[in-house]
């Protein structure tokens, strides 16, 4: 209970700093403005906003301003998402895919309005729930992850890459898998971080520093989204009058329960690693037609079903931090662009981490959902009639903002000449259906796995039993091996044997 | 059905390309000491402290993986399909659409912004993506793609040494008057578009702002700063604006 205290004492003085800085609010304004606005064009999505936003904020401001703005966009292009999801029966992120399931129905009876304000509503109660869980666990998990060792975080590393490749694949979780690990490869380019023996070069000076994050996370995630976007695409067209957002208290009230069932599982998703805010909403919105008495109606119009997707895809956001801050293992893809703008700042999230910078973001998750909910809730308006600008008008400007933001990290044209050609690979991969984020996860975690995995080896002085005779590392071992079996096809026909009514 | 099998042909080949590929960068992890590993110039000859280690096992584990890819693909009639000319499932349009883009922005990022002032390249890229791709007509696209491949090509050939990216400005002019040219053809014959008639505005705007905030707002570096119209804004940025606000 001491502790619950203290921690609600830190976060009550980090918020009030945070509260009376006027230099908080344009920042806050602007950047969940652009989130939701990110969120709300279909083509545009959450990383991409995380990840532009990197480009522009991620070295050139203190850190402490920097990160107002990239949580500010990544709480609103969650929220954002719904809006084409509602209105026009288009996810505008994949966060926001099931929210379509009820409600579109929703706005095709009329009830478009009430849907926008309860989504809102959930969304800003999801946020928060995942801040509350954010800000107890990540310290209990601190504690802990003081006594992880190199062989937990090497097996983590890799358990992180092969859970995303696992849930992130569309078709053969084998392509997932292969994502993960081209990664990794990639990762492995430049000089290595025990010896400085230089791997895979090529003669080409640039490639010395190994392969940069912006530049990775730009063309990974902007350059296909662009080459695809940039098709003559449907837009809203003429105005659309929604009615009433703002909802009523009693109506909030008495759907609270599944607002906070969903807030909770949507936190617990977000925390897995390398599974992002899209997997939370899907397993909310199982859970709840599992759960719910309406269970029957979602699909149709639920407003149970609608809230059980938004209220966790938001609350993903405070999950996925958890891991980001503990371990440096992004939580979800952006989170991944999140840990992108640590790095180039010299954090280290980890054990290490200041502990005033984590009670910073929890701080800046309230902020930035409390103005996600006033906008959402004052000015939807304004985001509905951004709904009728076409992609191919604002696709080309986000080439030349994904250019510039990129150039300036660092690289100079090298980064550029990266960029696109992670482009065009990853552009490539998305039409042979391979899943995107477990390569940017695997060249984010690859050099901590590398540098792990090698030092356990030191240690123990090549014995490989090192990765399970230690008790955490034998359950990880574990998770990573039982992850790889469950998905091997005599395994699935095994358990379709066991299930009655599978066999 | 037909989709499946049309993925599994795409599946066949990239398999193949995935084999070649782990199995090139695992004869070029050979050259990365196994056994005899130096740490500051202190032989060692412990595997396990290798740099090689990771990446053997990183190149061995995608071989395995191209190779099971390969056997589902195979399995499940996608060789047969891939080999027997029926294509991978790629439409022509589909085609034409992703090469005018990949044409695009390959020039965009590999011959203009390095050699051209990004204001007027960027303006030249805005302008040919929204001709060309918000109607969805491929003459369109394909008229938008020569534009900009010619601005491209006179960029990447007659300035194509790293020592010629920043002097010679006949480059941006080119980009300059095909970016002209390109916008009155647009508004002469397509002005009945509102795409089409706010694409200029957005052409300049755009890049401009972003350009000026970069550089004199977040202090960044901009590409080619010795570009024709950056290089003046530069000027009389430090030379006639800044004096003013300096003596007060």
């Amino acid at each position: 209970m001491e502790f619950f205290i203290h921690q609600i004492t830190e976060f009550g003085t980090a918020l009030t700093n945070l509260a009376l800085d006027p230099i908080t609010y344009p920042y806050l304004i602007c950047s969940v403005f652009l989130g939701i606005v990110f969120g709300a064009l279909p083509g545009l999505t959450a990383t991409l906003a995380v990840t532009i936003l990197t480009g522009f904020f991620g070295n050139k401001f203190p850190l402490e301003q920097s990160l107002i703005a990239l949580i500010g966009a990544y709480v609103g292009a969650i929220y954002g998402g719904s809006y084409p999801s509602i209105l026009l029966n288009i996810p505008g992120t994949a966060a926001s895919a099931a929210t379509a399931m009820d409600g579109n129905p929703l706005a095709k009876k009329g009830r478009g309005g009430e849907a926008l304000g309860m989504t809102t509503t959930a969304s800003f109660i999801g946020t928060l729930i995942g801040t509350l869980f954010l800000l107890v666990f990540v310290w209990l998990l601190l504690m802990i992850s003081k006594n992880i060792a190199s062989p937990e975080k090497a097996l983590l590393a890799l358990f992180g890459i092969l859970l995303s490749g696992t849930l992130m694949s569309k078709d053969l979780v084998l392509k997932g898998w292969i994502s993960g690990l081209i990664g990794l490869a990639m990762a492995m380019v430049g000089l290595d971080p025990i010896l400085s023996e230089t791997r895979y070069v090529f003669g080409w000076s640039y490639l010395m520093s190994g392969f940069q994050v912006v530049p990775v996370l730009m063309g990974a995630f902007a350059v296909p989204q662009i080459m695809d976007g940039m098709r003559a695409a449907g837009s809203i067209g003429q105005k659309v009058d929604v009615g009433r957002i703002v909802p009523k208290v009693g109506t909030v009230m008495k759907r609270f329960p599944t607002i906070a069932r969903s807030g909770v599982i949507g936190t617990g998703v977000g925390a897995l690693p390398g599974v992002g805010e899209d997997v939370a909403g899907w397993v909310s919105y199982g859970v709840g037609k599992a759960v719910c008495k309406d269970g029957k109606d979602f699909g149709t119009g639920s407003v149970n079903g609608l809230l059980s997707a938004e209220a966790a895809n938001n609350a993903a956001i405070g999950g996925a931090l958890i891991p980001l801050l503990v371990l440096g293992i992004p939580g979800s893809p952006p989170a991944a662009a999140l840990l992108g703008a640590l790095k180039i700042n010299n954090v280290i999230p980890g054990p290490t981490i200041d502990p005033g910078l984590i009670v910073h973001v929890v701080a800046i998750l309230v902020m930035a959902s409390l103005t996600m909910a006033i906008m959402g809730l004052l000015t939807a308006r304004v985001f509905i009639n951004v709904l009728r600008i076409p992609q191919t008008i604002f696709l080309p400007v986000v080439m030349v903002l994904t250019t510039i933001g990129s150039f300036s990290v660092g690289g100079g044209i090298n980064d550029l000449y990266l960029m696109l050609a992670v482009g065009f690979v990853a552009y490539a991969m998305n039409k042979m259906d391979y899943p995107i984020a477990p390569l940017v996860i695997g060249v984010i975690l690859g050099p901590l796995f590398d540098e792990t995995f090698r030092r356990s080896l030191y240690l123990s002085d090549g014995d490989l039993s090192t990765f399970w005779t230690r008790p955490g590392a034998a359950i990880l071992l574990s998770l990573n091996i039982a992850l790889v079996l469950s998905q091997m096809p005599f395994i699935k026909r095994a358990f379709s044997r066991l299930v009655p009514g599978r066999g | 059905m037909e989709d499946k099998t049309a993925l599994r042909a795409r599946d066949f080949w990239t398999s193949l390309i995935l084999i070649a590929t782990s199995a090139f960068f695992l004869w070029q992890t050979t050259d990365i000491p196994l056994f005899d590993t130096q740490t500051g110039g202190v032989t060692s000859g412990d595997w396990y402290n290798s740099a090689a280690v990771v990446p053997y096992g990183i190149f061995g584990l995608m071989l395995l993986c191209a190779l099971g890819l390969l056997a589902i693909s195979i399995k499940d009639g996608g060789a047969e399909r891939a080999l027997r000319g029926a294509g991978i499932g790629w439409e022509r349009a589909e085609l034409i659409r992703m090469g005018c883009i990949a044409i695009i922005l390959f020039f965009y990022i590999f011959a203009l912004v390095p050699r051209v002032d990004f204001t007027i390249c960027s303006a030249l890229l805005i302008s040919a993506l929204i001709y060309g791709f918000h109607g969805g007509h491929h003459r369109r696209m394909i008229v938008a793609a020569s534009v900009f491949s010619a601005a491209g090509l006179y960029a990447f050939l007659l300035h194509f040494p790293q020592s010629e990216w920043a002097k010679p400005h006949d480059d941006d002019w080119v980009t300059l008057a095909l970016w002209v040219g390109l916008t009155i053809y647009t508004l002469v014959y397509h002005r009945d578009e509102y795409a089409i008639r706010i694409a200029p505005i957005m052409a300049v705007l755009v890049p401009l702002v972003l350009v000026l905030a970069m550089a004199f707002g977040f202090r960044q570096n901009v590409p080619n700063r010795s570009g024709l119209l950056f290089k003046q804004i530069e000027y009389h940025y430090y030379v006639t604006l800044k004096p003013l606000w300096a003596q007060k």
